[in-house]
């Protein structure tokens, strides 16, 4: 695995991502490199990405005023401290006073403001960060060490917020130098490793920042990092991307096939990590606006009958588990009592189907009125999983048809109103994420791309969501998520079916590598040679 | 000099057309840039505003078209919709790497090529001609993803001999290995048949007869003469290589112009797209003209009927 003394690699993929550490004489310099699967690496502002890849690099290079592990639990980061005020509509923080930029300015309480005004200035044209920042109205900087955050409505996500990649604090000095796409072509942060090169459709190349000594609480390591060089690679094909790792060239890999994660395993050759990511699970959208899904039992029976711990099972060979609520399990505000719907029960599938009318055809599908049961399914992601799907449907008498699309493809479809069925996932650090695909303002329309997708709406669904919007307790907010997960199971309008899962292989001879909070992009400060 | 001032000045209607077709098929396709560019992530609608109006899609779509038209005769083709960065910049980053791998293609693919050409064709019908007929037909016919994991798979994995994706000469082996090969299933067919033809020629039965040498018959009378058609071949071949092999690139994890160009259609990077038309246009015309040369330089005939035109 090591090739020579000086140089061990370690591979990231997620999706195709890995480091490649190079250990320098003494154990205590590290060299990694990573691989990143996007063909469109686009920017590495944190203002502006909306890309879980390209925060696979971003999170590695900034930090936030709030630190969080990968469990979501809150450490001091760039803030000491921090204060709600009374109404919620105030956030006081005070800042850490020796922490300086990679390009050597000092971080600051103007820093804070600069970085948050910017991101909702429409020139930034920030695709991620504004909608994290909430109703922000302005920032107030106190002292030089101290700021305050406004926002015009109470904002119950706002803490969360804080910890988020898209909220890290940027160097105003080289936002002014660099302007908004030059900044985004070379970040400079406060993070544990400073930008160097960027190759591309080929690599980025971070090094150590030697300054470094703000590291959160939860780390293992203090002081710069034991990782020199960090190098991001970009292998799109997953078989090369396995091989490469293999080869020992590089020393970790995202997004490894289950197969070959379980190989690994049994083999011992490499390690295996592998984060359950928290937001929308891999689910489908029912479309209840038009065709067979309007009716709420024949949507309750494609429920029953897909069988989603063995289909996942099948599979991810262990590495995902089934899903059962309109949030994964890894999500805050997640309901247990998700768990106990829907549970596989094809007889109970076919009872439904009986129920609402739908007759056994003669060639296993079923009819009402000269019509058939059948179900337009486009599937733009994981078509493995969408032909599983319908395989089990088909069992108690639905014509499942998908159709493997693009996106565009799927945005005309979403216009046009023009399909039963429709695949998402997301990754999202809070339950707030369920305002967009299920609030009745987000019904999408000709000309007008929004999530709601199942086209689901009631005037109860859209107070609950804006009221746990800005609940004032975490018993509040708990409560009001639990009552939203419960009307979209009642209504059968989502169905989730695995939890996202982000697969890591590497090189046994390094360890401490941490998931982000999310469970998606890697933290690579902890990494060292064991 | 009229023979090249004719061909240069073909290049502008090419051009202009080739920029109208691809703007008005880009904009027919379904697909909205800025849901594309946001690849399906959940937004609001003050982010899809501001995007929209940072990519300059809120103004009439004719406008933008003769934006683009007056522009690009100033030589500014525009930003991509996707990073925006100048197309330019974008097509010099990627040109690199691929004029690495055609290169590298190109000299394996000639030498393995025209190695087995002569094989098959100085004894047709032998074994020797079976064998190397055999492998211009797996170079031909095997798809590029698969010659590229096995020889990942061998070369890469198995015995460790050459990098899969490093940087550096020695990571170019492979991926020239795997574009090489289709090249040389081309060039070795045609060199045989080529080959065959010219070995029946009235001047080579005088030079037999005379008792010169196999080897000399094949390399000093019968080779020039019998690589024309090669040459007509070898131009276009290397004009699909130098405007991006897709799938070698993304087996081997190399950037490329191929790669720049899938993803700049899929996402509907109209700049993008258009810039690199230019690109490719003006590489086929240049390419045209470097053969038509070179068959002065093998043939002495065709030189002389030029000169005398």
């Amino acid at each position: 695995m090591v090739k020579n003394n000086r140089l061990i690699r370690l591979i990231l993929g997620v999706a195709t991502l890995f480091v490649s550490l190079t250990f320098l004489n003494n154990a205590s310099a590290v060299d990694v490199v990573f691989a990143e699967d996007r063909p469109d690496l686009r920017t590495l502002d944190p203002r502006i990405t909306q890309s879980r890849h390209e925060e696979m690099l971003i999170v590695n290079m900034f930090d936030q005023l709030i630190a969080a592990d990968s469990n979501g639990n809150m450490y001091p980061g760039l803030a000491t401290s921090w204060d709600v005020s009374s109404d919620g509509l105030h956030y006081t923080f005070e800042l850490r006073d020796d922490v300086t930029f990679h390009d050597g300015t000092k971080f600051n309480a103007a820093a804070v403001k600069i970085t948050f005004d910017s991101i909702v200035d429409p020139e930034t044209g920030s695709q991620g960060a504004i909608d994290i920042l909430g109703p922000y109205a302005s920032s107030e900087v106190i002292s030089e060490y101290k700021v305050r955050v406004n926002f015009s409505r109470r904002y119950g996500s706002a803490l969360t917020a804080f910890t988020e990649t898209e909220l890290s604090i940027i160097s105003p000095k080289a936002l002014n130098d660099l302007g908004n796409e030059g900044f985004g072509m070379a970040p400079v942060g406060t993070g544990p490793f400073m930008f160097k090169s960027w190759e591309a459709n080929k690599k980025v190349e971070m090094v150590n920042n030697p300054d470094y000594n703000w590291a959160p609480e939860y780390m293992d390591g203090s002081g710069p990092s034991k990782v020199e060089n960090l190098t991001y690679r970009l292998i799109k094909d997953t078989s090369t991307r396995v091989a490469a790792l293999e080869s020992g060239e590089v020393d970790i890999a995202e997004l490894v096939p289950p197969l070959d994660m379980r190989r690994f395993d049994s083999s011992g050759e490499l390690n295996t990590i592998a984060g359950i990511v928290s937001g929308l699970p891999y689910s489908a959208f029912l479309n209840t606006s038009v065709g067979h899904f309007q009716d709420i039992k024949v949507r309750q029976a494609f429920f029953y009958s897909l069988n989603r711990v063995k289909m996942t099972s099948d599979l991810f060979f262990g590495y995902a588990e089934a899903a059962f609520g309109p949030i994964s399990s890894a999500t805050p505000s997640y309901w247990k009592g998700n768990e106990g719907y829907y549970q596989y029960d094809a007889a109970k599938a076919e009872a439904l189907l009986e129920e609402a009318g739908w007759k056994m055809g003669s060639n296993g599908v079923r009819e009402k009125n000269g019509e058939t049961l059948s179900i337009f399914f486009p599937c733009l992601l994981e078509p493995d999983t969408c032909v599983a799907i319908q395989a089990y449907a088909n069992k108690v008498g639905f014509d499942v048809n998908v159709e493997v699309v693009m996106k565009a493809r799927q945005d005309e479809l979403i216009f046009a109103n023009g399909y039963d069925m429709m695949v998402i996932r997301w990754v999202s650090l809070d339950p707030g994420v369920l305002i967009i695909p299920f609030h009745s303002r987000n019904i999408p329309a000709p000309g007008k791309f929004k999530f709601n997708w199942s086209r689901y709406s009631t005037p109860e669904l859209d107070q609950l969501l804006e009221d746990a919007e800005s609940a004032e307790t975490q018993e509040t907010k708990d409560d009001l998520y639990m009552q939203i997960q419960k009307i979209i199971m009642d209504q059968a309008i989502f169905l989730a079916i695995h939890d996202q899962v982000q697969t890591i292989a590497y090189n046994p001879n390094l360890e401490g590598i941490k998931f982000a909070n999310g469970n998606w992009q890697l933290r690579m400060y902890d990494v060292r040679e064991k | 000099m009229n023979f090249f001032l004719k061909k240069l000045l073909i290049v502008i209607p090419t051009l202009y057309i080739s920029w109208t077709v691809v703007f008005i098929t880009l904009n027919i396709i379904p697909g909205d840039p800025v849901n594309l560019m946001l690849g399906g992530r959940p937004a609001s609608d003050e982010v899809r505003e501001n995007v929209r109006h940072n990519l300059g899609l809120d103004k009439p779509v004719v406008e933008r078209y003769f934006s683009f038209l007056i522009n690009a005769t100033k030589g500014d083709l525009g930003k991509s919709y996707l990073t925006r960065q100048p197309v330019t910049t974008m097509i010099k980053e990627n040109m690199m790497p691929t004029i690495q791998l055609s290169i590298g293609g190109l000299i394996f693919g000639v030498f393995f090529g025209v190695l087995l050409g002569i094989t098959a064709g100085a004894k047709p019908n032998s074994w020797g001609d079976t064998f190397a007929m055999i492998v211009a037909l797996c170079g031909i016919s095997l798809p590029s993803f698969w010659i590229g994991m096995l020889l990942i798979f061998i070369f890469g994995t198995t015995l460790g001999w050459v990098p899969i994706v490093g940087d550096g000469f020695t990571a170019l082996i492979l991926p020239s290995v795997t574009v090489g090969l289709f090249f040389a299933g081309g060039m070795a067919r045609l060199t045989r048949s080529s080959l065959i033809d010219v070995l029946n020629q009235d001047y080579i039965r005088t030079a037999r007869s005379k008792g010169t040498s196999k080897f000399k018959i094949i390399f000093k009378h019968a080779f020039r003469n019998a690589m024309i058609p090669p040459v007509t071949l070898l131009g276009i071949q290397f004009g699909l290589l130098i405007t991006g092999a897709v799938i070698t690139e993304e087996v081997f994890a190399r950037p490329g112009l191929g790669q720049l160009l899938l993803q700049a259609i899929l996402s509907k990077d109209i700049p993008l797209v258009q810039a690199l038309i230019v690109y490719m246009t003006a590489v086929y015309i240049f390419l045209n003209l470097v053969v038509d040369f070179t068959y002065g330089l093998i043939d002495p005939r065709i030189r002389l009927e030029r000169k005398a035109t």
